[in-house]
């Protein structure tokens, strides 16, 4: 029984979780440019997500750590120090993304510059990562993020036909911009897979004791909760494609992009919208925090656990507190939120080879996974999509900076 | 010799015809994004008008709006050719026209008249064609 309630609330706060201020961006951006046509790249990228979530809560039912530990214990400390800076520098970025995106959501309602809200929003992170442990912030923020169905509902409200639809899970060519489409294609799988959240899951399965009994869960909440969670994305897509594009609106800010809710919603539109974004941001904001605690935490060999009281884990403590600061200061400067999201997004996909291949050889280490190692579809589909999404991520980068 | 003059000619032709045709993607994108900023404005302000969105969302989206026109104008402009080219010149004077109804809109949310609002929406100096 209390299996079935696990997997229940793992696959709700896996829905209420999956939107933020990347996959809001991203998937506006690709509606509103390109229709349909993009919803293929949030389904690959969805299953790739769907596949690593799972292997990282197998990692830690099976062997009793989490993703970061592990790597360190395999590999050696010398060769984290690549993937462990590159997926902090990326933490960092997205993280100042995501708390702009929470005062660009109150900025919506109330009028008042975003840059106002950044501190504030700072200390209410902080605040939840102090006062509250892991089910508390995983399940709350899952549950308040449920709001974001309402890009479903918007979608739906919307009649678009499912020819169209069906046709944009089948990959093809743009007529047009071809380089900002790849661009858009890379963003989405950067945005979908973020590295945090392989860490911030197996980080999770250690602090709830998931066993080896509980693998189906884990196999079930990875996969469904991600499935409906990549419905959750295809809304924003679908929404901006059936309202923004005929208007041949592109979003360039979070202002444009809330309209996309008004034929939908009429006078509730704004509310909705900035309600998802803000949630949705916010929730994303204090995983990546305290996820930059596990990080070094478990790599340095630190007490760790948002379970624990915060004296007896005062390094991890500080750790999640110096890099919310460091993201503070970057998102004061008054970077636009949207650029920043999107630069960071891509640049996960270049680092993301780095993160995901030595976590390939971790889930074929018996000693590590048991007899439950990866098979070999899922080992090359993963292998495969990280490496050319890289590739076309160092080849669409630099083009779309020079277009832009 | 022949061969030498006709190869320059060629190389000529290849990097002038290049340089064109950058010149016009540039300021293909220059006009596909004002005309999203035009198109922008027409939204926010028919959204106010139909009561869908607050004076409040109307003015922080009509702001954002307005910097983001200036950024593209600015754009536009840090490139002098695409500014002696007419088409550039157009867009640039389109931008300046579009940057100054945005500010009257402003102003008309501000005092809550409808009826100048609904008569400045008539004048966006740029707005999406058919034929795209």
């Amino acid at each position: 029984m209390s299996a079935i309630v696990d997997l229940i609330l793992g696959v709700v706060t896996s829905i209420g979780g999956f939107v933020e201020v990347g996959s809001i961006s991203t998937a506006a951006q690709a509606g509103s440019e390109f229709g349909f046509q993009l919803l293929w790249a949030i389904a690959a990228a969805g299953l790739m997500l769907a596949m690593l979530v799972e292997m990282s809560g197998r990692l830690a039912a099976v062997s009793r750590r989490s993703l970061a530990a592990s790597v360190r214990e395999r590999f050696g400390i010398h060769f984290q120090a690549v993937p462990l800076t590159a997926e902090l520098l990326i933490d960092l970025l997205l993280l100042a993304a995501e708390i702009g995106g929470a005062a660009i959501a109150i900025k919506l309602l109330t009028g008042i510059g975003f840059q106002w809200w950044i501190l504030p929003i700072g200390l209410c992170i902080w605040l939840v990562l102090w006062t509250c442990g892991f089910a508390a912030i995983e399940h709350g923020i899952g549950l308040f993020g449920l709001v974001t169905l309402s890009f479903v509902l918007a979608a739906w409200r919307l009649h678009p036909s499912p020819l169209d639809l069906g046709a944009g899970f089948v990959p093809s060519l743009p007529g047009h911009d071809a380089v900002r489409y790849a661009f858009l294609a890379v963003s989405i799988l950067g945005a979908t897979v973020s590295p945090y959240l392989l860490n911030f899951y197996s980080s999770g399965a250690v602090e709830e004791e998931m066993s080896e009994k509980e693998l189906w869960v884990n196999r079930t909440t990875a996969y469904l909760g991600t499935a409906f969670g990549s419905v959750v994305s295809m809304g924003v897509l679908v929404t901006s494609a059936m309202v923004l594009q005929p208007r041949q609106i592109v979003v360039d800010s979070y202002e444009q992009a809330a309209l996309m809710f008004v034929p939908a919603f009429g006078r509730w539109a704004i509310t909705l919208f900035a309600l998802a974004l803000g949630i949705g941001c916010f929730g994303a904001a204090v995983e990546l925090t305290i996820n930059a605690g596990y990080v070094a935490a478990q790599v340095f060999g630190w007490s760790w656990g948002a379970n624990k009281p915060r004296r007896d884990a005062a390094r991890f403590t500080t750790a999640f507190t110096l890099v919310l600061l460091m993201s503070l200061a970057i998102a004061v400067i008054g970077f636009d939120p949207l650029r920043l999201t999107m630069i960071s997004v891509a640049l996960t996909v270049v680092v993301m080879p780095l993160l995901v291949l030595p976590f390939l050889v971790l889930m074929n280490d018996p000693k590590y996974v048991k007899d439950h190692t990866s098979g070999a579809i899922g080992n090359g589909f993963l292998a495969v999509l990280t490496i050319v999404g890289a590739l076309l991520a160092i080849a669409v980068i630099p083009l779309e900076i020079m277009g832009g | 010799m022949r061969a030498r003059f006709s190869s320059l000619v060629s190389a000529t032709l290849i990097v002038a015809l290049a340089g064109c045709s950058r010149q016009d993607e540039r300021l293909r994108q220059h006009r596909k994004h004002f005309e999203s900023l035009g198109a922008t404005t027409a939204a926010i302000g028919e959204a106010w008008l139909a009561g869908s969105v607050s004076g409040t969302y109307t003015l922080t989206a009509l702001d954002q709006t307005f910097r983001l026109v200036e950024q593209e104008q600015t754009a536009l402009a840090s490139k002098p050719n695409t500014l002696i080219d007419p088409r550039g010149a157009a867009l640039s004077q389109a931008a300046e026209k579009l940057l100054r109804l945005l500010a009257r809109l402003t102003e008309d949310v501000r005092s809550g008249d409808a009826g100048a609002l609904r008569g400045h929406l008539a004048e966006i100096p740029i707005k999406p064609s058919e034929s795209h």
